[in-house]
């Protein structure tokens, strides 16, 4: 039948189309599922350096005994004391958390995680804008994909014969999952 | 192959809002910015209205960019402004940076178990040691809830 072929047509042309998408939302999706054991985004590394205690006073002295005591590059763009003795300083992408009573700095550099950290941007739409009808276009892409994927096989393999039973498995999964999590 | 240029560029400049004064994240009105210092000072004045703080930003939330920690006009005068997940999304690009933040401002009253926990958490999430002395009893927290934000 003639619209078996445009069926099987789209269907390969649309999944072509959305191969690549597919992998980013299907990459960030496994990385945010997992966000209470790692961080998605960034690869945070903190180096802790231990210094001989200093007074606790005004700030700016104790900014300037820090960046000496710790070796700092000169002194932060910015500084701010949360406690009296907490110091902290602000360099350009990367921040400096001092105790001056205990003599202890906590050196703190985030970088992005690459790809990774632009897939997650996308996936969670935050480009917004233009963004939000690419991914909804994208979104309805898949739905067609999986309308014309279940009719493209034919006889003992098709929807109506065994594919029903993968279709229903297909199914029961998800629905397991709410009724027993959200009804039972 | 110019048209898909094209609409790729018209993509590209409708996205990220960067304005010539910051980088701006949801919505930020005219209004002018309120000291921390005086709404710490006179809580009840502010309590459900929406004000606008200038600050510092002294932390971010590295997992979900879900709030910052501003620092304010004063010393050891901080305050929290939490956006809903997903609506906005602060990278960790912007602490020790200048901002603008707009919301509502809240008070939450905590239990001691509450401030604990949340005290716990917040220590986890920063890796600093976590020091279950350092709260003492039920505690208040006041928040800015978040409309938007402008990041110099």
């Amino acid at each position: 039948m003639k619209w078996r072929r445009w069926n099987v047509a789209l269907h390969r042309d649309v999944g072509y189309t959305v191969a690549a998408l597919t992998v980013v939302y299907a990459v960030s999706g496994v990385a945010v599922n997992h966000t209470a054991d790692w961080n998605p985004n960034y690869r945070v590394t903190r180096e802790e350096r231990h210094f001989t205690p200093i007074a606790v006073g005004e700030r700016d002295p104790m900014v300037a005994e820090l960046v000496k005591v710790l070796d700092l590059p000169g002194p932060p763009k910015e500084a701010f004391r949360s406690r009296p003795e907490v110091v902290e300083l602000f360099y350009d992408g990367w921040s400096v958390r001092a105790d001056a009573t205990e003599g202890v700095a906590t050196v703190e550099r985030p970088r992005d995680r690459p790809v990774l950290r632009d897939f997650n941007f996308l996936h969670l739409n935050h480009p917004k804008g233009a963004w939000t009808f690419v991914a909804d276009l994208y979104a309805a892409a898949l739905v067609f994909m999986a309308g014309s994927g279940v009719l493209i096989a034919r006889g003992r393999r098709s929807l109506t014969r065994r594919g029903k039973w993968w279709v229903m498995a297909g199914i029961a999964v998800p629905a397991a999952f709410v009724v027993v999590l959200r009804y039972l | 192959m110019r048209s898909m240029i094209g609409f790729c560029t018209v993509l590209c400049l409708a996205g990220p809002s960067l304005a010539a004064g910051g980088q701006t994240f949801g919505k930020v009105s005219d209004a002018k910015a309120v000291k921390l210092s005086e709404l710490v000072a006179k809580p009840a004045d502010y309590l459900g209205k929406t004000v606008k703080v200038e600050g510092l930003i002294t932390d971010v939330c590295s997992k979900r960019g879900c709030w910052i920690r501003l620092g304010g006009d004063k010393e050891f005068q901080t305050i929290t402004f939490k956006v809903e997940d997903g609506v906005i999304s602060f990278p960790m690009s912007v602490k020790g940076k200048r901002c603008e933040a707009e919301g509502v401002f809240t008070k939450v009253d905590l239990t001691q178990e509450e401030a604990l926990a949340r005290a716990k958490h917040e220590a986890e999430e920063s890796k600093r040691p976590f020091d279950p002395k350092s709260v003492t009893g039920p505690t208040a927290v006041y928040l800015l809830k978040g409309v938007g934000a402008v990041v110099r």
